[in-house]
């Protein structure tokens, strides 16, 4: 399986359908020649793919080892109680979908999250929650 | 060649070949879980690390290659330290706690970790086990999938990928997250799964093992009520007796029908006379579609495994596949039927049972085109348990002979345990009928084996007749490939599992390359040994025919012994 051509593929798909549905998995599977499990694993492996649909809103909360010690588990707690979902789960009215995730690359500004392309830095819960507000 | 020395060991072994192949050679046992012959090497679970001379790092001894002059330590202090540690984060991740306890656990008696853990010395288990909480896959009619007691080694994805060419497993997440799972976490009943239960023979815990019956045939032979017949596959007494420390390759038929009989069922037949029949069929069938240019090459239809494949992956193909039910089910079908009326039970009163080398049987015995014919289909391995069940010494039994009329068979039906077999079979007795003359030769050697693909031609009144074979699912695709590439044969015999239903994954384990060659070799004995060894001479399906069947192919053969197929999709 070419991998750059794989994932290409994969990322076009979820431009258009953001996520990649179980119909898009059979034919790439087709065309990379390969059984359909395997197509839905590797974009399982990548935590950037969804095999689901997501919410309007993705919100990525970081739990690597700096924000972790800065206290990012109060903020996805907070915010896991403020929308009644877990890690990995998208709100009924599809707009939210929560994840925990690994470092976004601003270390030294934990905690961090993220709101689709937007980067948050030093967030605090009360930040973290009006954010959420804010979003329409 | 290569010289190196292993634990003191100086050995030469030839290039390419891996410290642990090397290790085994030289007679050195190092500990693998995530190696199995045949599959491609992963180099995951790093149990089988090792020490070598000016390496400052272990490596894997299945990955890693031997090289002139290495001076290897396979036991050393740090290996040994390394190891434990390494077995006991594996061990963590199994959940060993209360819930999963090996006593109940399908791989009680043959469980390749608490051999590993025996052969380590593990003497402490310090990392807490982790309770991953997954539910059980319990959509398959074939396989059950427990994941808490998986260890991610792989060995069930690659075997159905490499070696079946399906592959229905992946794995999903990455890290210590990291699941076994199928398309889209549908489970493994609602995906191509083929049922043929390779990847319960490739698992190295009780992660994967078949749908157990055994308990609904106990109450059936407690039942009053009911009369049970049980018929034993042909592949099934070259194995039978492996769970009771007998020898690979030692035949135990007699003294299973022994044991049948001491379970309690009222009449011990053998799934060997419906492979007789099945030869009078399919022979029949293949002539007429030679005579009447009827769609060829004709495939053969007893492996179950073989025809959920093709339905799946193939179905351009399905009009090749002969109509004849397998063994197994035109057994259940002869029994309801004839038997029934013969001896004047009624249908809802008779249990049928058969004991399978195989999980596929499972699946096809609740096939909606035939779901009458056998009530419940059991391993070798769900046998095991039950005779074990009831404290039964089956090795030191007496021979006893299988129940007259559907107890007799030829050597052909034997040898439908091995890959090749129901070819030579179907040749003996289709050469024969064809020409009016007698073979000088029965043995078709080209075609026996444990060879994935084997092909060859036999002359038939001037006729060249092609034949193929092909064994494991890997290899049934290489096949039908190479006919969509335009290669012509006249008659093709799969069977889904590596070996034949010897190898099937119904058997018991391990089931090594050498175990199954020792079972093959039983299997042929078998034939070389009976004074019968053509289907069409046997002397009860010949009467079979004339009293109730009629004619191969007839009107009521066609009603009873034959089916048809349906296009699964992907
Ligand atoms: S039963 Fe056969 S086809 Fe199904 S998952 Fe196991 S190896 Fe693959
Ligand atoms: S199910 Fe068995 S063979 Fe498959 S990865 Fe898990 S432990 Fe290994
Ligand atoms: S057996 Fe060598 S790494 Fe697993």
């Amino acid at each position: 399986m070419n991998s750059d051509k794989f994932l290409d593929r994969a990322h076009d798909i979820q431009d258009t359908y953001g996520y990649i549905p179980e119909g898009e998995i059979d034919k790439m599977a087709k065309e990379f020649d390969v059984p359909r499990a395997k197509v839905y694993g590797s974009i399982r492996f990548y935590s950037m793919f969804y095999t689901e649909p997501t919410g309007k809103y993705i919100i990525r909360v970081c739990d690597s080892l700096s924000c972790h010690i800065n206290d990012s588990k109060s903020i996805v707690d907070s915010i896991k109680n403020y929308l009644g979902i877990d890690d990995g789960e998208t709100t009924e009215n599809k707009k939210f979908t929560l994840e925990v995730v690994e470092c976004l690359g601003h270390c030294g500004e934990g905690p961090v999250m993220m709101v689709n392309d937007e980067m948050y830095t030093h967030v605090s819960k009360n930040m973290a929650l009006d954010i959420i507000k804010d979003c329409t | 060649m290569v010289k190196l020395e292993i634990d003191g060991q100086k050995i030469e072994v030839e290039e390419g070949t891996t410290i642990l192949e090397a290790s085994k050679k030289a007679h050195i046992k190092i500990p693998t879980l995530c190696y199995e012959e045949n599959l491609s090497i992963f180099g995951g679970c790093r149990l089988c690390v090792v020490e070598i001379e000016g390496e400052d790092n272990l490596k894997p001894s299945c990955a890693t290659m031997v090289q002139e002059g290495m001076v290897v330590q396979t036991h050393s202090p740090t290996v040994r330290e390394v190891r434990k540690n390494l077995f006991e984060l594996i061990i963590a991740s199994h959940d060993i706690d209360c819930n999963l306890n090996c006593l109940t656990c399908s791989r009680s008696q043959n469980c390749d970790l608490r051999e590993i853990a025996a052969d380590i010395g593990v003497t402490e288990i310090r990392v807490p086990p982790l309770d991953k909480g997954y539910d059980v896959d319990e959509s398959s009619f074939s396989i059950v999938r427990e994941p808490n007691k998986c260890i991610t080694c792989g060995r069930c994805i690659r075997k159905c990928e490499e070696i079946q060419g399906v592959g229905i497993f992946t794995t999903a997440n990455r890290g210590p997250s990291t699941i076994v799972t199928t398309f889209e976490d549908k489970g493994i009943g609602n995906v191509e799964c083929t049922n043929c239960g390779q990847c319960i023979l490739a698992c190295p815990t009780g992660a994967l093992h078949e749908v157990y019956h055994y308990e609904n045939v106990w109450d059936a032979l407690h039942d009053k009520d009911k009369h049970v017949v049980v018929q034993t596959a042909p592949a099934t007494r070259v194995a039978i007796a492996e769970p009771f420390g007998a020898e690979p390759g030692t035949v135990a038929t007699g003294q299973m029908v022994a044991a049948l009989r001491r379970l309690g069922f009222d009449k011990v037949f053998d799934t060997n006379f419906t492979a007789d029949l099945t030869i009078m069929e399919e022979g029949t069938e293949l002539i007429e579609r030679i005579n009447n240019e009827g769609t060829l090459p004709l495939f053969t239809s007893c492996s179950p495994g073989w025809i959920k494949f093709i339905e799946h992956q193939y179905p351009e193909y399905l009009d090749h596949v002969s109509s004849c039910k397998s063994p197994q089910q035109m057994f259940g079908a002869v029994a309801k039927s004839y038997y029934a009326e013969q001896h004047n039970i009624d249908k809802d009163d008779l249990v049928v049972v058969s004991i399978m080398p195989c999980t596929a049987k499972k699946f096809e015995a609740v096939r909606d085109e035939m779901k009458e014919d056998v009530d419940y289909s059991l391993t070798t391995r769900e046998l095991s348990r039950m005779i074990k069940q009831a404290g039964i010494d089956i090795m030191n039994l007496e021979d006893e002979d299988y129940d007259q009329l559907l107890g007799v068979s030829s050597g052909a039906a034997d040898i439908f345990g091995s890959s090749g077999g129901v070819m030579e079979a179907a040749l003996r007795t289709a050469y024969e009928i064809i020409t009016g003359t007698e073979l000088d030769n029965i043995d078709f050697n080209n075609v026996r084996g444990l060879e994935g693909l084997k092909e060859g031609s036999v002359v038939i009144n001037d006729m060249e007749i092609k034949v193929a074979v092909a064994n494991g699912l890997g290899n049934a695709r290489i096949l039908l490939e190479k006919m969509k590439n335009g290669e012509e044969y006249h008659f093709i015999e799969f069977m889904a599992c590596p070996g034949g239903c010897i190898g099937g994954g119904g058997q018991p384990l391990p089931a090594s390359n050498e175990i199954l060659e020792k079972r093959m070799e039983a299997i042929y004995d078998i034939d070389k040994n009976k004074k019968l060894r053509k289907s069409h001479e046997n002397p009860m399906i010949k009467k079979i025919y004339e009293e109730y069947l009629g004619e191969p192919g007839g009107h009521k053969s066609h009603e009873l012994l034959h089916t048809h197929y349906k296009e699964r999709g992907i």
